[in-house]
């Protein structure tokens, strides 16, 4: 007895090809049995393995219809413990695409800054791949990413790729060099906004990464002049549906699964429940 | 025949209730589909209401269950040692229309505390769906907590339909009864959702004295009483319903106005009472002890887990769903943190969602039944708490 209506039904998806991305990250790239999958930038999929659980995970490939996409994961939770355990092959359960996006109209003929931190977020790279489908219709895009250390670097292997598209700048910084091989900035993604060329009038800013990183990128960009409106965040929570049902990622008036993830800064510091608003 | 939705507003300064009527809903959000009967009142062929209203005597009601058992699932108030609650009757006899309030809301028909949403079988990677679709009628049940369900309608209807709740409601038939006294802690008279029940019933039945008055809301309940032959009611016996709900309308002691705290939303989420009620206790209740009572009993609170389960052959196993609560610590936990560690912070979340300021907004909000007020072991008042809001406002 199996319906196409129900929301909660997920779709049977094989791990095509696992990539290593950090000690602790991976990259999946899913294959859908059925049907082909279109998404936008930003949103996520509710990823689930039988008899573990679901997650709500970013999709970070590139947004065009395919029965194609991949996600990138920490492993950090039951579920992306158990998929760690996977291999090339495995099947795993998929519902969406679920989520708002990153409001890309908004910058269409502006600049972008895009702050990324950490290596739980790939949304950005849907974003990126994006802009670089059609590159003419934006501005100049700049991307602060920061992370612990230099093999917590996502994407590490595209990063010189990212740097050769015009009008594309790549800022990175590591909190510390751990020993390794680094010759690039050092310090929190905030110690790079000095280096910053966007000007705030006529960009929008993009950040994805911890609450807490993302409290302190709006405070600093709005002390540079940028204001409240132009900045979006991506956030995160725990969800159980993805589609504003089971209540877990309300933030006040908000769901974070039907109405975000992507907010808008001056949106979040009017909601209760997040680091920006501290309320 | 033509479907319409009858919309009745609550005008507090005359106390009474404007009906009008609309196609699609009230916020014309959702494209209107003729999904849950309840909500729909039929119209004769020259576009007249056909609300036909008949008497009928006390010993009628326990004929009628009769009838109705044989072939439903019927769901009616039942007295316990305890209380009275909502169970599955198959005598008439123990049937307890003269409650106040039952301790558990009857949600629970619609929407299981626990369901299972689908099994699986790992072996073969293929899952399969459960849903189960009885002719159920929920009997006896008050305005209040129909007007939860009309609530939850909505909620699991919108946008993304939930498929187990409304296959549940679309065969579901709501046999309400009004309510002529006012308990300790009702407070639906504030809210329009009580103690008469304007819209949302298939069959709706009045104490009047000695006889009831019984009135048909929709096709559904129509269909349901026929057969039956009934006495139509006199103007009297209806005026004698206004006298009713008249009297039922002074016996509240408890009033709300949650609407006006909305201007003053994002400063209260700062006011130190969320502090004073949840951590430190009032004049007249102890600080909160997060046991998540209040939503467990409130009629419109719809929040939930998912688990699954796998049995002994590691093979087999299903997907379910449990009411959980934003009282529980767990509740707003993620990875690496909690966005609701204090209890402050859960109360806060609670209150706000039932003054209808959460994520659900209007779906979530109270409906006055006082099941919170009455269940808290700490004696946590929601009227209380919004008096005091609006009152800083000054």
């Amino acid at each position: 007895m199996k319906e196409m209506d129900n929301p909660y039904a997920p779709n049977m998806a094989v791990i095509k090809e696992i990539i290593k991305e950090t000690p602790d990250t991976n990259t999946y790239v899913l294959c859908l049995k059925e049907k082909k999958f279109n998404f936008r930038a930003g949103q996520f999929v509710m990823l689930s393995l039988f008899g573990v659980g679901e997650a709500a995970i970013s999709i970070c490939s590139a947004p065009a219809p395919s029965k194609e996409f991949a996600l990138t994961f920490r492993k950090v939770g039951m579920v992306t413990d158990a998929i760690f355990n996977l291999k090339e092959g495995d099947k795993v359960w998929v519902r969406g695409p679920y989520g708002n996006g990153w409001p890309i109209e908004k910058i269409e003929g502006k600049d972008l800054l895009l702050v990324v931190g950490g290596c739980g977020c790939g949304s950005f790279r849907s974003l990126l791949m994006h802009i670089f489908m059609d590159r003419e219709r934006y501005g100049n895009v700049e991307i602060l990413y920061g992370t612990r250390t230099p093999a917590d670097q996502i994407y590490a292997y595209e990063h010189e790729k990212w740097r050769s598209m015009p009008g594309v700048r790549l800022l990175r910084t590591v909190e510390k060099k751990d020993g390794q091989k680094w010759d690039e900035h050092i310090g929190l993604v905030t110690s790079l906004f000095p280096f910053i060329k966007t000007k705030p009038d006529d960009s929008v800013v993009f950040t994805c990464g911890p609450e807490i990183m993302m409290k302190f990128v709006g405070l600093e960009l709005i002390k540079k002049g940028f204001s409240e409106e132009q900045i979006y965040l991506s956030m995160e929570r725990r969800m159980r549906c993805g589609i504003g049902k089971c209540g877990h990622c309300q933030m006040g008036t908000k769901y974070v699964c039907k109405d975000g993830p992507v907010f808008c800064y001056s949106e979040v510091k009017k909601l209760p429940d997040n680091l920006i608003s501290e309320v | 025949m033509q479907f319409l939705r009858k919309i009745d507003t609550f005008n507090k300064n005359s106390r009474k209730f404007i009906t009008y009527f609309s196609f699609g809903n009230r916020n014309h959000k959702n494209i209107f589909k003729p999904l849950h009967i309840s909500n729909l009142l039929v119209m004769d062929k020259d576009n007249n209401l056909m609300q036909e209203k008949f008497v009928i005597d006390k010993e009628d009601v326990n004929e009628l269950l009769r009838s109705f058992m044989k072939k439903y699932v019927v769901f009616a108030p039942v007295e316990k040692k305890h209380g009275v609650s909502f169970q599955k009757i198959d005598d008439e006899k123990n049937l307890c229309l003269s409650y106040t309030s039952t301790t558990t809301p009857p949600k629970k028909v619609l929407y299981p505390y626990k369901e299972k949403l689908f099994s699986f079988d790992l072996s073969k990677s293929e899952f399969f769906e459960s849903k189960d679709n009885k002719k159920t009628i929920i009997f006896g049940i008050h305005p209040c907590d129909v007007n939860a369900i009309l609530q939850l309608d909505e909620f699991f209807s919108n946008s993304m339909e939930d498929v187990y709740y409304t296959a549940r409601r679309e065969n579901l038939i709501i046999f309400a009864i009004n309510c002529n006294h006012a308990g300790e802690n009702c407070f639906c008279s504030s809210l329009g959702t009580g103690p008469f029940l304007e819209k949302g019933y298939d069959l709706l039945l009045t104490d009047i004295g000695e006889k009831y008055l019984l009135e048909v809301g929709s096709d559904k309940g129509k269909d349901l009483i026929q057969g039956n032959e009934f006495r139509e009611a006199t103007d009297d016996e209806i005026e004698k319903k206004r006298e009713v709900e008249e009297k039922a309308l002074r016996e509240f002691k408890k009033f709300v106005d949650f609407d006006s705290l909305k201007n003053i939303l994002e400063e209260k989420y700062t006011d130190e009472i969320w502090e004073e009620v949840a951590e430190e206790g009032t004049d007249n209740s102890f600080p909160c002890l997060s046991c998540a009572s209040c939503s467990l009993v409130c009629p419109t609170c719809y929040c939930y887990e998912v688990f699954d389960y796998i049995d002994i052959s590691l093979e087999k196993g299903s997907r379910f769903r449990e009411l959980d609560s934003c009282q529980l610590l767990e509740y707003a936990e993620v990875a690496g943190g909690n966005f609701r560690q204090g209890r402050k912070e859960r109360l806060r979340h609670w209150m706000m969602c039932k003054f209808g300021f959460a994520a659900a907004g209007e779906s979530s909000k109270c409906v006055g039944c006082g099941r919170c007020i009455e269940a808290c072991p700490a004696g946590i008042d929601i009227t209380e708490v919004a008096r005091r809001l609006g009152e800083r406002n000054g």
